[in-house]
């Protein structure tokens, strides 16, 4: 089960984001690392997969966030699933559509978790947040996205049955 | 033969995290973020203690640590001189509003008085946290420190920095951390009084991670450079922490109140120590109402 691997790797990643990738301003925004690893599984794994890892993700990041625990949850369980979707394989070969969907897939989490703050009351400045924090995101993410690849598809050829799973 | 999960795995995957809202919203989910928050937070202080060590690696001559060494110093004085000079800038005032009062006083002898202040405060306990780690949401202004509810730290209680700046309040508890809602969070209120000219009004964050005070009075005459301090009404927060100073000052006849942009007295993404104020005398409204 991914998870086993999954787990370790997500709760990492959640730290790092808090403890060091929140120092780091690049292109006036920081990468969002549980992010990029739930799409990226979703891509290599599917649906259900990349659910999991951004259900997992969004745990360990809704734990180290001050706000109301589940936004983070929420949104990147829906970012994974739909990185999982058939319909991303018709976006190109895996590494375009892996960076296509980092991007993508950055700006519609970033789009719920922006929805969800101001269902629960938050005031949202939608220009603002998507020009300074959501926009640099989704590129560094797209930048990110071929080194994520490589390192979890070790993983995930580690972790795959020799009879089957799903193809990348 | 692996076993696949169902299509609805996503489905349930996302309604435990509306659930998960749910259950915040209504209060209930409590104990269990605290169970969590007490599984993770040793992974935490454990990376945030190799990435400060990582980052010292690099600063290793001599040199640079004699520098380093006197620029901490030099910090320290001003942080000591900024204080100082903050807390003879607070008697003045009090000394020109007491002033006044006597005027009124003198002006007036018909009259019987009593002096009172609007709310006590003191010296408080306090307990030092070191900043571990930053909110993963980048659009809330938090930061998450190492003291938690076995350090005495509760919900509620202000956060300062050198130099009697607040940094915020803390907003959530685990064990051994502490969430603390800084005063530049878009949520953040607090009841703010400018130091020279005595005028109160509401401190609060803006979305772009800003400060600025609002509810100011039409006919209050306010000017840019003055200190915003905390006013201690309500009884929540101690009075006279430094907040920040005044930038601009706008009012349109349409609006119904003054409003001023506040300069932070600190850098919110360069904090690393802090004090958290676990106790400080409060005034008890019940005695003051059943009187002596």
């Amino acid at each position: 089960m991914s998870l086993y691997f999954g787990i370790p790797i997500l709760l990492l990643a959640a730290v790092l984001q808090s403890v060091w990738l929140e120092n780091i301003q690049v292109l006036g925004g920081r990468p969002d690392l549980v992010l990029l690893l739930a799409v990226t599984w979703g891509i290599i794994r599917g649906a259900n997969e990349g659910a999991v890892w951004g259900f997992v993700g969004g745990i360990f990041c809704d734990l180290l966030s001050g706000g109301e625990f589940g936004m983070w949850t929420f949104a990147l369980t829906a970012v994974g699933f739909l990185a999982g979707q058939t319909w991303v394989h018709a976006l190109g070969p895996t590494l375009i559509r892996l960076a296509l969907m980092s991007a993508l897939g950055t700006l519609i989490g970033h789009g719920i978790l922006l929805g969800t703050m101001a269902v629960l009351g938050y005031s949202v400045n939608v220009g603002q947040s998507v020009q300074k924090v959501a926009g640099p995101a989704a590129l560094l993410n797209f930048l990110l996205s071929p080194f994520a690849f490589t390192f979890l598809v070790w993983f995930h050829r580690r972790s795959q049955p020799r009879w089957g799973g799903a193809g990348l | 033969m692996r076993r696949e999960s169902g299509p609805w795995l996503p489905w349930v995957l996302l309604g435990v995290a509306l659930l998960f809202l749910a259950l915040i919203e209504a209060g209930v989910f409590s104990p269990l973020e605290s169970l969590l928050g007490y599984i993770i937070s040793p992974v935490e202080r454990g990376i945030s203690t190799i990435i400060e060590r990582l980052g010292g690696l690099g600063q290793t001559t001599r040199e640079v640590r004699q520098l380093q060494q006197q620029v901490e110093e030099l910090q320290q004085v001003n942080a000591t001189l900024i204080q100082e000079n903050f807390r003879l800038r607070e008697f003045k005032a009090e000394n020109e509003e007491l002033r006044r009062k006597l005027n009124f006083v003198q002006d007036n002898p018909t009259y019987s008085y009593v002096g009172a202040d609007v709310v006590e405060y003191g010296c408080g306990i306090f307990s030092c946290a070191t900043v571990v780690g930053k909110d993963t949401n980048p659009y809330l202004q938090y930061i998450i420190i190492n003291a938690g509810s076995r350090d005495g730290v509760a919900v509620g209680m202000p956060v300062v920095t050198s130099g009697a700046a607040m940094v915020g309040r803390i907003a959530r508890v685990s064990r051994n951390l502490a969430y603390v809602q800084l005063i530049n969070n878009p949520q953040s209120q607090v009841a703010a009084m400018l130091q020279e000219s005595r005028v109160s009004g509401v401190l609060i964050g803006t979305p772009e991670g800003g400060l600025s005070m609002i509810d100011i009075l039409p006919d209050e005459k306010v000017e840019g450079g003055e200190t915003v301090m905390t006013s201690a009404v309500g009884g929540l927060l101690p009075r006279g922490l430094i907040l920040g100073q005044v930038e601009s000052v706008t009012y349109l006849e349409s609006d119904l109140f003054q409003r001023a942009v506040v300069r932070p007295a600190i850098d919110f993404r360069r904090l690393e120590t802090v004090l958290v104020i676990t106790d400080f005398p409060r005034v008890n409204l019940e005695e003051i109402e059943q009187g002596p």
